[in-house]
Order: structure tokens, then C-alpha cells, then sequence
């Protein structure tokens, strides 16, 4: 391959990249159109909030898995981490605790921990992310209902109760929450050093290790941001839902890694970014939503939904040509 | 004449060498093998006896060939996370074909028909349309789950009494299932199909540009894996008697376990089939140990965690030991 040839292909790459989260918006708008004008009550203004609600926990969860699949990872052990919040907090309100900001905080720190130890398995042990974080998810799973006993508890937290319902000015506090996470995501990646050590690892972990990146330190605040992450979004789902009970986290496995997906992030690592994710995030929450208005037994709706995201991912997803 | 007899002494040696080295891999996961099946047998004496190797043989043999389908496409680069969805989907066309006019042949024969198919299916969205495995195989379980939902909504159905006799009961007909699979698998590697699965994995670009059809290798792998994992869901079905649309669900876990305990890596051409039965081989007897010692699911789940990181860990750490202490000496 000559080098102009190649050149050309880089920043046709970029080009492409940058239009894949615009490309994902596009199929959004077009989805919300076709679907306001085909199904009654789909494009009023409190179903479509209702729909970014719900997005706005998803979107929370991919903006930790955005940067782990960025570095050349994957955790599938958010939907654990979701849960242990959603089951954690109301085991750790304290009576003297008036503001509920103390459990809060514990159970952030109890996840991010959880993410630490994510990295730590990754970094120093060498074990493969995707094992490592599952059986992650399986030992907390074990955990989990060994502190929960099995049974819905409710909270009783302020805090958490405003970031689920509250709404200042008709906008959700969850939507607010998601756009700060959101800010804050997309100049990590793009403005700090420790966004572009997070691309350069993804690229290639050989590569950056030699230019001097701190591999292991980098790995570790990967999954513990993801841990962090998956934190927030747990306390987000606590909030919407009022209780928390074991299987809570379940979904959002699948739905962040299918929302950076479909957002142009490449599993491989190292392209990418969140500004994809988001709009991801909607388009699964959307598509959900239309097969629940289609009112189908629980086989078709799961093929509907597998079916849907391949068809999306034929326009997002596909790797280069092996020649 | 005595040019050819001379070459093939030389790919005598050729292949008696590849096996050496593949087994010298596994050494020390045999070792510790043994030793497990070693305090099992101790721990429960009824291992020893005709009926219960007939048992352990029954639990392990769904295991493995879920960890062999598994080990397959890991081995050709690919990975399936629809492991669990397409064993629900044989064990739910198994309990709904057998008890009609199609009769237990018929039956085996849609079982292996839709694993194939499903399988294929799979490969050649991710080959032919270059979508990431992992991807693909996720959606695809919501896909082959779903569809399993639909043939049998919720558990019913029913296999014949006397598959369920022959297969579950008494006697070891399950070890020898295994032992025929592995001859299987054994002549399959010897194919063109089965050469090229670990140089497809291992380099897709050098493979293809000498003249291995990877495309070919890599949709032939998916299929036989997909077959081999409808026909884990069969035997499943055959040892409870009837459908269950949900019933897999934990062998993706289990056969990605399997295979990596094996010493099968992620990167596609990096680890050995032998691996990956004994892989599935350990997960069995520690599974079996945990139900036997009457540990709650939840001790089971913790365990099955730290077992698994530190069964992949270790290895590595002691790698690392032993290139540290030879940098010392040189």
C-alpha cells in the first residue's frame, strides 16, 4: 500500500467518524418522525421526555463504557454495578444521615472501588477484560443477594428521589445530570491528557506503553470511571423507579455496549468517541419503546429488538475489509 | 517412492512435534485437573462407581460441547455470546419435534438442521458484512432467544422416555458421546476446513494471501459451532424430560470459562482444543464440588468468580515469576 493511499484512507476515516454521530442523530430524527406520524401519542411532548428519561440512564452507564471500549476494553459488569447501587443505598441510609448525601457517597465509592479492582485484574494480573469484569458480574451477583436477601427495597433518600422526579423549568433533573456527564465526558476525551492517553492505549497498548503512557494507572482509572459511572446511573434508575431490587442492572449490559456501538465507537478500540453514544443511547431507548407500542408476545419483541439493532449496526458498525 | 515415504516420515515427526508442544501447554492444567478429580473422588466415593461416572459424564457432557463450540470460534478469531440462547433453541426443537410423527431421528436431525443454520447465519453476517462477533452474537441472542420464546412460549413439550433412558440414565452413553466427538473433532482438524481455522485466527490477512479460504473456514466454524451447541441443548432437554425457552442461559459464561481456563485466548490461534475439553472438564468438577458440599447459589456464585480470575491469573503470574528469575541468572 503507498503511502498517499493510505493518507487518503485516514482522513476519510476521520470524515466518516465525524459524521457517525451525526449520521446516528439523523436515523434518530428520522425514527421520531416516522413514528410521530404512524403511532398516536409516540411524539408528544411528555412521551418523548419520558423517552430521553429513560436514556439518560443508559447514556450515563455508556459514557463509562464509551471510554472503556475507547481504551480496547469492555465491562460487562455495569448491570451488577447498577444494581449494587440501587440495592446498596437504602442498605446503607443511616438514621443520623438527614441529608442521605452520606450513603451517596459510600455507595459511589463502593463503586468506583468495584471498577478499581476491574482495572487492577486487567492491569497487574493480565486477565482478559471480558472475563475479568464477568466474573466480576457473577460475584457480585452472588454478593448481592446475599445482602438483599432476594426482595425489593425501597429508598428514602431526598437526593435521589429529586434526581429521578424532580423538574426544574419541565426539563427532568436525570436529563440535566446526563448533559453535565456529557460535558465533562466529551472534554475528558478531547481535552485532557488523559483523554488522549485513553485513545492512544485503545490504538495500541505496545505503542503507548513505550511513548511513556502509564498503562496500568490509565487501565485502572478507565474501569474505575466506568465503575463511577455505572454508580451514578444506578442511583439515576433508583430514583425513577423507587426501589431497588436484585436484577435491576440487568439490561443496561447489553443497552450501553449496543449505544457506543451504534454511536461509532469501534470495539477494537481506540476510535470514537461520545458524542456518538448519545445519540445511541436515544435510538435504543426509541426503538424499545416502539416495540412495546407494537403489541407483540415476548419472542417477537426480542427478535424485533435483535433484528433492529443488526440492521443499525450495518450502517455503524462494520470493521475495514481483511486484503 | 521412497522420496514420498521419506516426507511423510518427515511430517510424522512434523505433527508428533505439534502435538508434544500443544500438550506441553496443558501440562499444568492436567495437573491440576487430576488433583481436582482426585479430592472429588475422595470427597464423594460415589464418583467411582458405574453410576455415578454415568452421572459426572451427564453433567459434563453439555459443558463441553458448549466449551468446544465456544473454543472453536476463539480459536478462529470470533467469539459467541448467543452460546446460551442457541442451547435453549435446541433443547425447545428437540422437545417439540421428537414427540411427533418426525420421530427421535427426525427430530435429531431439525436440532442439528436449525444449530447449523443459525450458526451459518451468524458467520456470515460477521464475515461476510464485517460486524464485530461480539455484536452480532449479542444481538443475535435476543434474535435466537426470542424465536426459542416463540416454538415453545413458555416449558413443555416432551422428549421420548427412551432418549431420555439411553442418554440420562444409567449407563456412561454421555462419556462415550464425548469420546466420539472428539474423534470428530480430530478428523475435522484434519480437513482443509479445519487446518485453516487456526491460521484464520491467528493471522486473517497472511492466511488469506496463502491461499486459505478464510471466509470459508470461518462460516464453516460458526456453523459446526452453532450444531454443536443445539445439540448441548438436545442433551439437555433429554435429561429433563421436556422444553425449557430459557434453559441455557448460563452456558455463555460457562463456555467462555471453559475455554479460557483451557488456555484459549481471546486473539484467535492462541490455545488448543485438548485445552478447552479440560477446561470444561475442571469447571464441571468444581461446579459439581460446590453443589455436592451443599454451598448456597449464592457461595457458588462468589466462588465461580474469584475460581475463574484466579485460574486465568495465575498462570500469568507465574510467567512473569519465571521470566523475572531468568533476566536474574542471564
Amino acid at each position: 500500500m503507498t503511502a498517499p493511499s493510505s493518507t487518503l484512507k485516514t482522513s476519510r476515516l476521520s470524515g466518516l467518524l465525524g459524521n457517525r454521530a451525526l449520521l446516528t442523530l439523523g436515523i434518530v430524527i428520522a425514527v421520531w418522525i416516522v413514528a410521530s406520524l404512524t403511532s398516536r401519542g409516540f411524539g408528544t411532548w411528555g412521551h418523548l421526555r419520558y423517552l430521553i428519561e429513560l436514556a439518560a440512564v443508559i447514556g450515563v452507564v455508556a459514557a463509562g463504557q464509551t471510554l472503556v471500549m475507547i481504551g480496547g476494553g469492555i465491562d460487562l459488569s455495569v448491570g451488577a454495578v447498577i444494581t449494587v447501587t440501587a440495592v446498596g443505598v437504602p442498605l446503607l441510609s443511616i438514621p443520623g444521615d438527614a441529608t442521605g448525601l452520606g450513603a451517596i457517597a459510600a455507595i459511589l465509592g463502593i463503586t468506583t472501588a468495584i471498577g478499581i479492582v476491574n482495572g487492577a485484574g486487567i492491569a497487574y494480573l493480565r486477565v482478559h477484560p471480558m472475563i475479568m469484569t464477568l466474573a466480576m458480574a457473577t460475584f457480585l451477583q452472588g454478593a448481592l443477594i446475599l445482602l438483599a436477601g432476594g426482595s425489593a427495597v425501597s429508598v428514602d433518600n431526598a437526593v435521589i428521589d429529586m434526581l429521578g422526579n424532580a423538574r426544574p423549568c419541565g426539563i427532568p433533573a436525570s436529563v440535566l445530570f446526563w448533559i453535565a456527564v456529557a460535558l465533562v465526558t466529551v472534554l475528558m476525551l478531547r481535552r485532557t491528557r488523559f483523554g488522549a492517553r485513553v485513545y492512544a492505549l485503545g490504538a495500541n497498548p505496545l505503542a503507548s506503553a513505550l511513548s511513556g503512557v502509564n498503562v496500568p494507572m490509565t487501565t485502572l482509572a478507565l474501569y474505575g470511571f466506568s465503575g463511577l459511572m455505572a454508580g451514578l446511573a444506578g442511583l439515576l434508575a433508583l430514583g425513577m423507579n423507587g426501589q431497588g431490587y436484585v436484577g435491576i442492572g440487568d439490561p443496561y449490559v447489553l443497552m450501553s455496549i449496543a449505544a457506543v456501538v451504534l454511536g461509532g465507537t469501534s470495539i477494537l478500540g481506540g476510535l470514537g468517541g461520545y458524542a456518538g453514544t448519545v445519540p445511541g443511547a436515544v435510538l435504543l431507548v426509541t426503538i424499545s419503546g416502539l416495540i412495546t407500542v407494537v403489541n407483540a408476545s415476548a419472542g417477537w419483541r426480542s427478535v424485533l429488538f435483535g433484528v433492529l439493532i443488526l440492521g443499525l449496526l450495518l450502517l455503524s458498525g462494520r470493521e475495514a475489509a481483511r486484503r | 517412492m521412497s522420496t514420498m515415504s521419506a516426507s511423510a516420515v518427515a511430517h510424522r515427526g512434523l505433527y508428533r512435534a505439534v502435538q508434544l508442544r500443544r500438550n506441553k501447554g496443558i501440562g499444568g492444567l492436567t495437573i491440576v485437573v487430576l488433583l481436582f478429580l482426585a479430592a472429588y473422588a475422595v470427597l464423594f466415593p460415589g464418583l467411582l462407581t458405574f453410576e455415578g461416572f454415568a452421572k459426572f459424564s451427564q453433567t459434563w457432557l453439555p459443558l463441553a460441547l458448549t466449551a468446544m463450540a465456544q473454543a472453536m470460534l476463539m480459536l478462529a478469531g470470533g467469539i459467541s455470546l448467543s452460546v446460551g440462547a442457541t442451547v435453549s433453541l435446541g433443547a425447545v426443537v428437540a422437545a417439540t419435534t421428537m414427540g411427533t410423527p418426525l420421530g427421535v431421528a427426525g427430530g435429531l436431525g431439525a436440532v442439528v438442521l436449525v444449530g447449523l443454520v443459525v450458526g451459518a447465519i451468524t458467520g456470515a453476517i460477521t464475515v461476510r458484512l464485517r460486524l464485530p462477533a461480539i455484536i452480532v452474537t449479542l444481538a443475535g441472542s435476543f434474535i435466537i432467544g426470542g424465536v426459542a420464546l416463540l416454538i415453545l412460549p413458555r416449558p413443555g413439550g416432551s422428549v421420548p422416555t427412551t432418549v431420555s433412558d439411553l442418554l440420562a440414565g444409567t449407563s456412561p452413553v454421555a462419556f462415550g458421546l464425548l469420546l466420539a466427538t472428539i474423534a470428530l473433532w480430530k478428523l475435522y482438524a484434519a480437513t482443509p476446513l479445519g487446518l485453516g481455522l487456526y491460521a484464520a485466527g491467528e493471522n486473517p490477512v497472511g492466511a488469506y494471501r496463502s491461499g486459505v479460504a478464510v471466509d470459508t473456514v470461518l462460516i464453516a466454524a460458526y456453523a459446526i459451532s452453532g450444531a454443536l451447541t443445539a445439540l448441548a441443548g438436545f442433551f439437555v432437554a433429554a435429561q429433563t424430560g421436556s422444553g425449557d425457552p430459557v434453559i441455557g442461559s448460563a452456558f455463555t459464561l460457562n463456555s467462555i470459562a471453559a475455554a479460557v481456563l483451557g488456555g484459549v485466548g481471546f486473539g484467535g490461534g492462541q490455545g488448543t482444543m485438548r485445552g478447552a475439553f479440560l477446561g470444561s472438564l475442571l469447571l464441571t468438577v468444581m461446579i459439581n464440588v460446590m453443589f455436592f458440599l451443599g454451598l448456597p447459589p449464592v457461595a457458588q456464585y462468589i466462588a465461580q468468580g474469584l475460581i475463574i480470575v484466579g485460574a486465568v491469573a495465575l498462570p500469568e503470574i507465574a510467567k512473569r515469576r519465571a521470566h523475572r528469575a531468568g533476566r536474574v541468572q542471564s
